[in-house]
């Protein structure tokens, strides 16, 4: 009992001093990156695809991950919004391999005989490299009034109480990001994105529109009732297919257009 | 005189270079016709405003998105038992099948028009589409009276052009 105790140790030390002592040789996995660069500073040059090697083996599992190690060890002026890692601030949000998602939520094709291509989010003004311009969307955002607006708040000062049912409704709307993966996706919101507000405001407008607690759902309703707003969705169902997050803007929609053709 | 010279020559070599390396825009737009000034960054007014919302307006609204499903189901039925009688479909029939075929084109061309040619883009040429569809509806419908009262409706003529290859044949 004794002597499998002192067997066992030993082979942890062993490991372990191993572990440290011995490097262990692994061939390197480059993986090609292709990243759309164009810079503002230069705006006569024409936007490019400049191509970055990355070993897998001494780099993070995810897409971001690799973006930060070109950034921090090949070129300091790739340009890119990033801040939580984890997919709940939705900054990252780029098309990467044609895809629009997360990049800290997207993982790396290992396959290195395959490239990756990275996109800034399509149809979108650029600021710079990976960086769109995301103020129309922030604004049409502000258009639907995202924030409860009742005639008289509860009498105690405390909170506007809901039953469980009315708040089971608002799963899969609140938990999203805002990271317009889904609008930038839309084919209708290319064409159209100066009017027609885009799968993500418009799940937001159909949040607040069956929140309980919100009184102005007919004031809501009215704001969407033209052509631009609310019915240039023609169901193509992108925005549901590359939502990072796994929810249904679609549907959203489509409850939208239902209680406005019962109303 | 020289270096206002050479200055002019670089300039209106930059610009053309500018002209050359800007994105083309003929994909996202229709050749021939005129577009009005897109506004920087595609955004109006202050970046803290919202956006403008159109007053409402139920016609262009849910009554459109209405109609286009209404027609859209009712032509199921319709084509349906036209398949099913072939020629032999009443005229009632055959009439209905008919109109609500062309308010279905002409509500979903509608909405191809305000997708593809917006008011926003090009200006009096969105109106102009709009009349040139309406005109054409007016027309089909003109077409769909003398296919009704003339001939055999268009169960009929569906029928006569599936046999007309044959006939050339024997």
């Amino acid at each position: 009992m004794m002597m499998s105790g002192i067997l066992k140790r030993n082979i942890a030390g062993v490991v372990a001093r191993r572990g440290l002592a011995t490097e262990v040789v692994q061939e390197p996995r480059l993986k090609t990156f292709k990243i759309y660069r164009w810079n503002p500073d230069h705006p006569a040059d024409k936007p490019k695809l400049q191509e970055f090697k990355v070993d897998l083996n001494k780099c993070g599992p995810m897409v971001l991950d690799a973006l930060l190690k070109i950034k921090d060890e090949q070129d300091a002026t790739l340009t890119l919004r990033r801040s939580c890692r984890e997919g709940i601030c939705g900054s990252c949000a780029m098309n990467i391999g044609g895809r629009n998602t997360l990049a800290c939520l997207c993982k790396i094709d290992t396959d290195v005989s395959k490239q990756t291509k990275i996109y800034p989010l399509p149809h979108m003004y650029i600021v710079k490299d990976l960086v769109p311009d995301l103020t129309q969307f922030y604004k049409q955002y502000k258009s639907v009034q995202p924030y409860l607006q009742r005639s008289k708040m509860p009498e105690d000062g405390k909170e506007n109480l809901q039953s469980i049912e009315d708040r089971k409704k608002l799963d899969g709307l609140y938990e999203c990001i805002l990271c317009a993966c889904c609008s930038t996706s839309c084919p209708s919101y290319w064409w159209n994105q100066e009017q027609y507000l885009g799968p993500a405001v418009l799940m937001q407008a159909y949040r607040w529109l069956i929140d309980s607690r919100d009184e102005a759902s007919k004031f809501r309703k009215e704001m969407l009732q033209n052509s631009m707003s609310l019915y240039r969705c023609h169901t193509i169902m992108n925005c549901t297919r590359t939502c990072p997050k796994g929810l249904n803007p679609g549907y959203a929609i489509a409850e939208i257009k239902k209680a406005l053709a019962t109303s | 005189m020289f270096s206002r010279g050479l200055m002019a020559r670089s300039a209106a070599m930059s610009a053309a270079m500018r002209a050359l390396h800007s994105t083309s825009k003929r994909s996202l737009t229709i050749p021939f016709l005129p577009t009005l000034p897109p506004t920087p960054g595609g955004v109006k007014g202050d970046v803290n405003d919202p956006t403008y919302t159109p007053p409402p307006d139920k016609l262009h609204g849910s009554m459109h998105w209405d109609f286009e499903r209404f027609t859209a189901v009712a032509l199921v039925p319709l084509v349906g038992s036209g398949l099913a009688c072939g020629a032999g479909l009443s005229v009632v029939a055959d009439s209905l099948l008919c109109s609500v075929l062309l308010a279905h084109g002409y509500v979903g061309f509608q909405s191809c028009i305000i997708d593809y040619i917006p008011k926003r883009v090009y200006g009096k040429n969105h109106n102009y589409a709009m009349y040139l569809l309406t005109l054409g509806s007016l027309v089909g419908g003109f077409g769909i009276y003398k296919l009704e009262t003339e001939e055999n409706g268009i169960t009929g003529l569906v029928k006569a052009l599936w046999n007309a290859g044959k006939e050339d044949k024997e």
